[in-house]
């Protein structure tokens, strides 16, 4: 790092840390505002010494103080930036999955409004199916959880590791995201219950068809097999793409039966089954908390698919 | 307060627009953003005037949220931490007599064995803390959690400003050093 380098960062981790007086944190701010590649070292600041948080006590805000922000919530719809691609984007990448039928029509038009994609992380239509609607799914989903689905480059190593999630949550969430041009082809889900299960990360490459699930996470129980489960948009039951086999780090799969809209829109799951996997046909794993239904919000607003 | 991946999702939720998970995610992280805000202002009709514009910019810039840069948690008390020093700054060169006790905070340490539920991060942090000297240590410690500048930094430890500035990047590039990039 030369010298000035070594200044800029420093001034952006003396911003973070809050030393700074009020000029010098305007001057930043503005910096900031205008050079994303300093954003990108306040970042990292943020990052490396944002965790400090843990050791401050919480504190019961008064609650008014609700009724004030929704108040001023009420007229303010969020910027919806970096949500959606554009639609040139879109039309950029004819073999790609199609939006989904679903985007609303405020949708379209935000997408129409946004800028500039960066790519990293944009959601064109979160799709969220809880499989506890479908009673084949009942009680079935033992291991899982939350997708989060990003573009090719995606490192796993960059994702903050899975917290304990403090309630069982065994619902399949799947974001989908249909990333603009070249990086149309591959999703990412990272699949886990809490720290003491086995983490997933799953990987679909919808132009060459293929998936594959790497396990990232500690041991699996003994005499349980982990089965990976595929529902295409609109299909009633999941079926079967197979065992994650404990001895397998990383797991392929072909998918030549589904075509690449059908990927790009599917649910993925996994569940917790009986060595050698699911007798019935369907996700049967035991209820591991017995919160299934319950612990997805009940308000979770990306509940209904 | 609920799981990381929990809030991932409400704040994905939010960035559409949703106001049931905005209120969810309000309800599982109002009490560490007030706590922060408290502790860095002092004042609680400060930390909520600050509390009430974090929330509001967590509403509008939801979509921003990058979970594979940030934790969300770490991402709002960011944003919570950045109002309100902005505002102690601004307050604080107006009318510093006005605020006495913001110079009057009995120093605070933290202890690394106090118990709580540490994420792998911050024992890392706390891991590479303890090797600076304890002079930049308490100084980034006490900027962090009080919001203290150079100068009130300088004030408390009787130095000059360019002693604390040196002691404070000396312990942030071993930090650095210590965490890798």
């Amino acid at each position: 790092m030369t010298t000035s380098e070594d200044d800029r960062d420093l001034l952006a981790a003396e911003y973070v840390l809050g030393t700074l007086d009020a000029d010098d944190r305007a001057n930043v701010q503005m910096l900031l505002a205008i050079d994303p590649e300093f954003a990108e070292t306040i970042g990292k600041w943020e990052r490396r010494l944002g965790e400090l948080h843990q050791l401050v006590d919480q504190l019961e805000p008064p609650a008014a103080s609700w009724d004030r922000i929704q108040a001023r919530i009420a007229n303010a719809p969020p910027t919806g930036k970096l949500w959606l691609p554009t639609a040139e984007d879109l039309a950029k990448a004819p073999a790609a999955p199609k939006p989904a039928p679903e985007i609303s029509e405020a949708e379209a038009r935000a997408a129409a409004e946004v800028k500039a994609p960066n790519a990293e992380i944009i959601s064109l239509t979160e799709r969220v199916r809880l499989w506890r609607g479908r009673t084949v799914m009942a009680g079935a989903l033992a291991a899982c959880v939350a997708a989060l689905l990003a573009a090719r480059e995606f490192v796993p190593g960059l994702m903050p590791p899975p917290r304990i999630v403090e309630k069982p949550v065994e619902v399949i969430r799947t974001v989908e995201v249909p990333v603009p041009s070249q990086r149309m082809a591959e999703f990412v889900a990272v699949f886990q219950k809490d720290d003491a299960s086995p983490a997933f990360l799953l990987t679909v490459d919808v132009e060459r068809r293929t998936l594959s699930v790497r396990k990232v996470g500690a041991e699996q129980p003994p005499d349980k097999s982990y089965q990976l489960w595929i529902l295409p948009a609109g299909a009633t039951a999941p079926r079967s793409l197979g065992l994650l086999e404990e001895r397998e780090f990383t797991v392929r799969r072909a998918l030549a039966d589904y075509d690449g809209p059908t990927l790009s829109t599917a649910t993925f799951g996994i569940s917790l089954e009986p060595q050698g996997g699911s007798p019935t046909g369907g996700p049967t794993g035991p209820v591991l908390h017995g919160k299934l239904l319950q612990t997805a919000p009940a308000g979770f607003p990306s509940a209904t698919p | 307060m609920l799981g990381q991946t929990e809030l991932v999702w409400l704040l994905a939720a939010v960035a559409k627009g949703d106001q049931t998970a905005f209120e969810r995610l309000y309800v599982a992280t109002r009490a560490k953003l007030y706590g922060v805000s408290v502790r860095i202002l002092r004042r609680a009709d400060l930390a909520d005037e600050v509390l009430q514009e974090t929330y509001f910019k967590v509403w509008r810039s939801a979509g921003e949220f990058n979970p594979r840069l940030a934790s969300p948690i770490t991402w709002m008390v960011a944003i919570a931490r950045n109002g309100a020093l902005d505002m102690l700054r601004k307050r604080t060169e107006a009318s510093i007599e006005d605020e006495p006790q913001a110079n009057e905070v009995p120093a605070a340490e933290v202890d690394p064995l106090a118990g709580r539920q540490m994420t792998d991060e911050l024992k890392r942090l706390i891991d590479c803390m303890g090797a600076l000297d304890e002079e930049h240590r308490r100084v980034i410690l006490l900027a962090y959690y009080n919001g203290w500048s150079r100068e009130q930094l300088a004030v408390k430890f009787d130095k000059p400003v360019n002693t604390i500035k040196t002691w404070l990047r000396r312990g942030l590039i071993q930090i650095r050093e210590c965490l890798g990039a």
